[in-house]
């Protein structure tokens, strides 16, 4: 990724690089699922389906947001949330939906391989 | 722990909500707050969940504003640097607009060095705003180049409210000897003690003299220029207190000024001329104005206010003294204004000039970038597809335009800083002023901001076409098309060329002819083989000291082997000087104070018209004897015998000076540049023997000889010290080199605007023939269909050159118009010639339209060669 270079962890994202493409991917497949969603609404979901496997803080989603936005893969609008907040709905653009079939697949390799990899240890 | 998240909770709240991010994060704390609080939780305890679930929030909001303002800068870096990658790619496309850019800005900047360093820069005395030169002015007709004499000085001096000091120099060329060393002539002005409270620089070394100094029992006192200290003395710091003759008078240097102080430039030496007012008394004619003065401005005293001060004691002494002072009055002006006023008409055109060039240079960049933004169009419609905004892709073009333009400016403002640095000093007049002429940073500054203006002017051209870009059509479209319009942008881009390059050409030609009229128009004298020196005595020297000291070097150089004849002459061509006279006439009738004639006056002896090559057109030249006579006899010009006695003969009839008749006995032809500048017309003119009314203390003499000017010089040296081991020799120059002189500046113009008008057009065919070439290129298909239809390649290459010619013609004709109005400008600046002078524009549509013309041809050509079977198959 060509900005890696002034990208520093953000708050809770100890994880470094593997998490935060994890993260972004975690995003955009939540929007595709969920359509529109606000931040907060965004990291429920994320820590529900992750089934608390993943203790994230909740922080960490708003530059990730920021970014998936500047590489054009969401866009914002202000709107209003389910009980009257003036609240940020994110929503996917094209560009993101193709980015997620690129992250899919480049996921799917690398888990296969890596499966196949342990198992190719395994059974020696 | 509740007590610090709770301030922090406070915190959180207390800060500013405008921001989105903080509307956001504080939506999402309620939001999570409300849920915790459903599920059973405190208010209290719900917070902190929220806040412990949410992490640190000061952080995420940094991490956030840091990433918002990075992408700025993130994306500026990798415009850049994919300006930079583009650059490398295609480096002859880079160096062509690079150097095109170069010539552009170069130019604009060098010329714009000139302008400010003259009419912007704050000249380098103390306030200097407030200095004003004042000018005594002939109400009517011609002035003394605004000398005043010194009684009219005084006056001012005792009368006015406006000044807290008012100063005055004149020049003079003393003969200075220093302990034992041989004698030297050297340029000095004579000042009074408060010149120096109006100048208000500080000496290097010791002091400059004051008022005190200028009473006439005063011990005599000099300060020495940094030139003539470092001359003269070798730069020996203990020259102050030193005492030195000057025309043989004991004068004490008190002072040496740093070399920035240039009032006026050239000088040696200023001395304190110790003039005191009831000296002057008698001396209020016309004749004795010889005196340049200053004035400081009081405190809170505007210019009007001086004016009106000056005016009035005008008037007192008009009415005062009507015989002298009637028809005179005082103007002022600003230092500035009084030093280069004059230059400012063609200072502007030049830069105009320059202004222009850099024009033609940024439109034939945006035709290049244009060419380039078309073939890019499927990368940006690729890059659109992939949800690059249209402004990304606009700012990315802009990024590129713009470090090209600063590439160009830096390599520009680099070529004017070289051109400056090696041309300043040998610039004409006063430009050539050593400090006059230099680049600093304000305007390196004002360069770079024209060089990042330009990068962005021209890069809008590519942007607008970048816009137009359509997702779908140009994405399935094989190949990248451009619709009619991008042609007509072309097209008008290049006639705006053509009619910039015509305004140059026009300017050029003008300017070029204006030389050529002041280069060979009669001269009134045969300047070739002629050598000038000038040789002074003091001017108090008696009479006949006079006489038979300029007598005896005159026969010496008469009898020099090789020399033609000599004469003498007190002020020669081309150098500014003013002395006039007026004049009763016996064939007119007197009125009342008005004189009858008003003319300049010279003074001659030897043989003047031999030497100086001057034809006698009627009676005889003067004689050693006129000058002993009781009523000295005079020569007139030209000039004067058509002014006030048209047709008539002047031979046997009478000037009178005070009574006193002076019988008119030659008419000589008129001497261009008596005046001064050789540009402007002679007025009447008459000839004295200058060794009659008790002679003339300074004077040139003029050789004609076929010898080499440096042997016959050097011969010329020995003479006057026979004659006299005090006097020096000073001023050599041969007539032709005062005349080249002379017409310095506007060759200079000439050149400049010539320079930039080949330039010009030199991108005015590149620019043609690039355009040209883009049609032909794009429209091969085409001529292949046309061909195949039976067109011949005769009609498929004039096609395209009528095309080109359309353009050529549209900006030929905008041009014509633009020059008619701006050539205006140079009105003033032109010698016999007519700013809508019908022939130079025809020779510079000439000029435009045959390389133009051919520019056109070679695509033309190509596009005549196209094979129809190969065109269409691709």
């Amino acid at each position: 990724m060509e900005d890696q270079d002034f990208l520093r962890p953000s708050a809770g994202e100890a994880g470094g690089q593997m998490l935060q493409g994890t993260l972004d991917l975690m995003v955009l497949k939540t929007l595709e699922s969920m359509g529109p969603q606000h931040g907060y609404g965004i990291a429920r979901r994320i820590e529900q389906i992750s089934e608390q496997s993943l203790r994230l803080n909740q922080g960490t989603i708003y530059p990730a947001l920021l970014r998936l936005r500047q590489r054009g893969w969401i866009r914002a609008e202000w709107g209003t949330s389910e009980n009257g907040r003036k609240a940020r709905y994110y929503a996917l653009t094209k560009a993101g939906q193709a980015q997620i079939a690129r992250e899919t697949e480049s996921w799917e390799r690398v888990a296969a391989t890596v499966a196949r990899f342990l198992k190719a240890a395994n059974s020696q | 722990m509740g007590l610090g998240i709770g301030r922090m909770w406070a915190m959180f709240r207390r800060r500013r909500l405008d921001g989105e991010l903080d509307t956001e994060l504080r939506a999402h704390l309620e939001m999570a707050t409300e849920d915790h609080r459903r599920r059973g939780m405190s208010e209290i305890e719900a917070r902190e969940a929220a806040l412990r679930d949410f992490g640190g929030v000061t952080q995420v909001r940094e991490t956030v504003r840091e990433r918002e303002g990075l992408l700025w800068a993130e994306n500026l870096r990798r415009d850049v640097l994919y300006a930079m990658r583009q650059m490398k790619k295609s480096p002859g496309f880079a160096a062509v607009v690079v150097l095109t850019l170069a010539l552009g800005i170069g130019a604009t900047t060098a010329m714009f060095t000139v302008v400010y360093s003259t009419l912007m820069r704050a000249l380098p005395y103390p306030d200097a705003e407030k200095i004003l030169a004042l000018h005594d002015a002939r109400i009517q007709g011609v002035s003394t180049g605004g000398l005043m004499g010194a009684p009219r000085f005084f006056d001012v001096k005792a009368r006015n409210r406006s000044f807290e000091s008012l100063g005055f120099f004149f020049f003079d060329h003393p003969t200075l000897i220093a302990g034992r060393q041989l004698p030297v002539a050297v340029e000095a002005v004579g000042t009074n003690g408060e010149f120096w409270n109006v100048a208000g620089v500080r000496p290097l070394l010791g002091r400059v003299y004051g008022s005190q100094d200028d009473e006439p029992n005063a011990p005599e006192t000099a300060v020495l220029s940094y030139s003539g200290w470092q001359k003269i003395f070798g730069g020996d710091r203990s020259v102050i207190r030193e005492q030195i003759r000057l025309d043989g008078r004991a004068v004490t240097i008190v002072g040496v000024m740093p070399a920035e102080f240039n009032m006026p430039s050239g000088v040696d030496l200023w001395h304190d001329a110790q003039f005191a007012a009831a000296d002057w008394k008698s001396y209020r004619g016309e004749g004795a104005r010889f005196i340049n003065v200053f004035g400081r401005l009081r405190p809170g005293v505007t210019l009007e206010t001086a004016q009106a001060d000056l005016d009035r004691i005008g008037e007192q002494l008009r009415a005062e003294y009507p015989h002298t002072d009637g028809l005179w009055r005082f103007t002022s002006q600003t230092l500035r204004e009084s030093r280069y006023g004059t230059m400012r008409p063609a200072l502007l055109a030049l830069v105009v000039a320059a202004a222009l060039l850099l024009l033609i240079a940024c439109i034939n960049v945006a035709n290049l970038l244009l060419s380039r933004a078309t073939a890019r169009q499927r990368e940006v419609a690729l890059r659109r597809a992939l949800g690059a905004s249209a402004g990304r892709i606009a700012m990315q073009y802009l990024t590129e335009s713009v470090v090209l333009g600063l590439a160009g400016g830096g390599a520009g403002v680099a070529a004017a800083f070289v051109l400056i640095r090696g041309v300043a000093a040998k610039l004409p007049g006063k430009l050539g002023v050593p400090g006059t002429v230099e680049m600093n940073w304000p305007v390196v500054l004002v360069a770079l901001v024209i060089a990042l203006g330009t990068g962005i002017a021209f890069g809008v051209a590519p942007v607008l076409e970048s816009r137009r870009v359509e997702l779908n059509t140009t994405m399935k479209q094989g190949e990248a098309r451009v619709g009619g319009s991008g042609h007509k942008l072309r097209s008008a881009l290049v006639s705006v060329q053509v009619g910039l390059s015509l305004i140059l050409l026009v300017g050029a030609a003008l300017m070029a002819k204006s030389l050529w009229h002041l280069l060979t128009n009669p001269l009134g004298f045969v300047p070739e083989h002629v050598l000038t020196v000038s040789v002074k005595v003091p001017w108090d020297t008696k009479d006949a000291g006079i006489r038979n000291f300029f007598g005896e070097v005159q026969r010496r150089l008469e009898n020099l082997p090789g020399v033609q004849a000599v004469g003498q002459m007190d002020a020669l061509p081309t150098v500014d000087w003013h002395l006039r006279s007026n004049f009763d006439a016996d064939w007119l009738p007197r009125m009342g104070n008005q004189p009858a004639i008003n003319a300049e006056d010279r003074n001659v002896e030897g043989n003047f018209l031999g030497a100086m090559g001057v034809p006698l057109l009627a009676g005889r030249a003067l004689t050693a004897e006129d000058s002993r006579e009781k009523n000295i006899p005079v020569m007139v010009n030209q000039e004067l015998v058509q002014e006030y006695l048209p047709g008539g003969n002047p031979l046997g009839r009478h000037l009178l000076v005070n009574n006193t008749p002076h019988e008119i006995v030659g008419v000589i032809a008129n001497l261009r540049g008596t005046a001064g500048a050789i540009a402007s017309p002679p007025g009447p003119e008459v000839y004295w023997p200058a060794d009659g009314n008790g002679g003339v203390a300074g004077r040139y003499f003029v050789v004609r000889s076929q010898r080499d000017p440096e042997q016959l010089v050097s011969a010329i040296r020995k003479q006057v010290e026979a004659v006299d081991p005090q006097r020096a020799v000073g001023d050599v120059a041969t007539m032709d080199e005062l005349l080249n002189h002379a017409v310095a500046q506007p060759r200079l113009h000439v050149t400049v605007v010539a320079a930039l008008a080949g330039i010009a057009l030199l991108l005015a065919c590149v620019g043609i023939y690039g355009v040209v070439a883009y049609f032909v290129a794009q429209r091969t298909q085409e001529i292949g269909v046309r061909m195949a239809l039976g067109a011949t390649r005769g009609k498929i290459a004039a096609l395209f050159v009528k095309r080109a010619l359309v353009t050529a013609a549209i900006g030929l004709g905008g041009g014509t118009c633009a020059s008619l109005a701006l050539t205006q400008l140079l009105r003033s600046q032109l010698y016999g010639v007519q700013p809508n002078d019908p022939a130079m524009y025809g020779a510079a549509i000439a000029a435009l339209l045959i390389p133009v013309a051919i520019a056109t041809l070679r695509p033309a050509l190509v596009a005549a060669s196209v094979n129809p079977v190969e065109a269409l198959r691709e």
